[in-house]
């Protein structure tokens, strides 16, 4: 079966989960015997052609032309991905990731008469929550096109299948739900991580974006300013950092909260050794990676009541919800934690064995699943090139 | 002989400005001397017959963009999908003929994919209608004509001075700057691409 995955962000060039999701799944699906090709982006600092870890990788420089925008830079990338593909040989399926791929996807699909699949993995009114722009209506729109051209959609949780069918009008029943999994290299390399463990140092992870909720922990810090030895580490990077920094200083929290920005995964493995509990207080969050990590590090975890975190945390067995927009809620949450041992053991315990039903290699064995079923209905099918293509 | 497919954002009824005229008095000449497909935005998808052509019309999927540069790129993917039709009803491809940068990418899609001599021809240029590139919007539009300006094997100018222009500040070989404005002209002009 031979699988092309378009994608705009592949290591070494990654912007945030979509890029760890599609690396994982094209390396595991090829594992499996699929052939794989990943067309993705450059800017010129990594290779146009290699191959990795099993999987073809072909890049595109979009810098040959000028954008006034970030909607018309993804379109030129697109464009020139289009072209690009026509070099690469035949394939069963194409496989694109959000709108950020959808123009190639559809394009190629009307041309090679192909069978188009595509993973939804978050959207833009449920990053937004209101349509504010025409950029933003471009996009919204792109993700119901691109859920109407598709053979079959995937999402990586119920919550993200159930906005996908409400928001974009995409059916149910061509819907497919298959979890993310998480990076096993991270857990093994943690297994003596909980007996580090000192002090209260309470994490966050992922990028500083209002959707993320970093702000609700700052504030969480501010009311619990009387707990002794209390101190927040915040990793990554984003719009809402220079923010968030002068919102610690309004609040006084200079000697509290700590801004790394982005760190390498090595250094990320040193932090967590040392994070008394993990906290993930987003206000919108299709599936939540980073929870598995933690989980299967041992470190206690603290989510939101919201989308993919609310499936993966069953509160109070292996980690703590909160009401997702409430930093009071949040710091009651983190005392809690903080201060009740056998609860803590206790989450631990259960959130090992919680997050071992999630793994990429699962991951990629249900996509190629899913694959066959497309390429069974697609073959019963009179939908097919009728042309020559090149 | 094998036929041409000409592609256009407009032609009537469905108008956007001066082009829908041009194209009106051109094709339905060329069309009854060479089988002729046009492939058009239309209100919806539809094929059908007009003025002696055998038309692929379909309807924009995305009615908002921020701009016209992002509305061309949305709404090429939609003339590619109604001449991607035709080439699978045709069961062949046809010389692809496109008409100005707004539907010159679905050209560049459709030679990359099936190897098909492409033409375009050219009536005005973002430096004729801006004088400057004095934004970056202009500059994304110039950068597209200049791509798919290179894309093709073939330019059709209706005068000497756009010849001048698209040599001078696109960097076309003016061996591949045809001239011609009649129907017999143009014909001409695809002999030795369809060979």
């Amino acid at each position: 079966m031979r699988i092309l995955e378009i994608t705009w962000e592949y290591p070494p060039h990654i912007v945030g989960g979509l890029g760890r999701h599609v690396y994982n799944l094209s390396v595991h699906l090829a594992s499996k015997g699929a052939e794989v090709t990943v067309l993705s982006f450059t800017d010129g600092t990594s290779k146009k052609q290699e191959r990795a870890e099993g999987v073809e990788i072909v890049r595109v420089n979009p810098y040959v032309l000028r954008y006034p925008d970030f909607v018309s830079w993804i379109e030129g990338l697109n464009m020139l991905m289009v072209e690009r593909a026509a070099d690469l040989g035949s394939f069963d399926l194409i496989h694109v990731h959000d709108w950020l791929t959808a123009y190639s996807g559809i394009a190629l699909k009307h041309m090679w008469r192909r069978p188009l699949v595509a993973t939804i993995h978050a959207t833009e009114i449920g990053r937004r929550k209101v349509l504010t722009n025409d950029s933003e209506r471009h996009i919204h729109e792109m993700e119901w096109w691109l859920a109407f051209e598709a053979w079959r959609v995937i999402c990586c949780s119920k919550y993200m299948m159930k906005e996908v069918h409400t928001s974009l009008g995409c059916p149910a029943d061509k819907i497919s739900v298959i979890h993310n999994g998480y990076d096993p290299k991270m857990a093994k390399a943690k297994n003596a991580v909980p007996g580090k463990k000192k002090g209260k140092t309470v994490l966050f992870v992922g990028r500083l974006v209002y959707e993320k909720g970093p702000h609700l922990l700052v504030e969480a810090a501010s009311l619990l300013r009387e707990e002794e030895g209390l101190r927040v580490i915040i990793v990554g990077d984003g719009a809402m950092r220079p923010y968030l920094e002068g919102l610690a200083r309004k609040l006084n929290l200079g000697d509290k909260v700590s801004f790394l920005g982005h760190v390498d995964d090595e250094t990320l493995l040193s932090i967590y050794e040392e994070a008394s509990v993990l906290v993930i207080p987003s206000l919108y969050e299709p599936f939540g990676i980073v929870v598995l990590e933690a989980m299967s590090l041992g470190i206690p975890v603290i989510v939101s009541n919201t989308g993919g975190l609310d499936e993966i945390v069953t509160d109070g067995k292996d980690g703590i919800k909160f009401r997702s927009g409430s930093a009071e809620d949040l710091a009651k949450a983190i005392t809690r934690v903080l201060h009740d041992e056998g609860l803590r053991a206790r989450l631990v315990a259960n959130a090992k064995s919680r997050a071992n039903e999630f793994s990429w290699s699962n991951t990629a064995e249900q996509t190629l699943e899913l694959y066959k079923r497309v390429l069974d209905e697609y073959n019963a099918n009179d939908w097919k090139p009728k042309a020559g293509i090149r | 002989m094998k036929p041409v497919m000409h592609i256009s954002w407009e032609y009537p009824p469905w108008v956007v400005g001066g082009l829908s005229q041009e194209l009106k008095s051109l094709l339905p000449e060329i069309a009854r001397k060479v089988r002729t497909i046009l492939v058009v935005r239309g209100d919806r998808d539809e094929v059908a017959e007009i003025d002696g052509m055998r038309l692929f019309k379909f309807a924009s999927s995305v009615r908002t963009s921020p701009h016209i540069l992002a509305y061309i790129h949305a709404l090429n993917i939609d003339l590619l999908r109604g001449a991607s039709a035709a080439i699978h009803e045709e069961g062949d491809v046809p010389l692809v003929h496109t008409h100005d940068w707004v539907s010159s990418i679905t050209g560049v899609y459709l030679k990359s994919c099936f190897r098909v001599p492409l033409v375009t021809s050219v009536y005005t240029t973002e430096l004729t209608r801006s004088k400057v590139l004095g934004s970056l919007l202009n500059m994304g539009i110039f950068d597209i004509e200049r791509h798919c300006f290179s894309k093709s094997d073939l330019l059709i100018v209706k005068s000497g001075g756009m010849r001048d222009h698209l040599a001078e500040n696109y960097g076309v070989s003016r061996d591949k700057i045809v001239f011609a404005s009649s129907a017999e002209g143009i014909i001409d002009a695809y002999r030795g691409l369809r060979e």
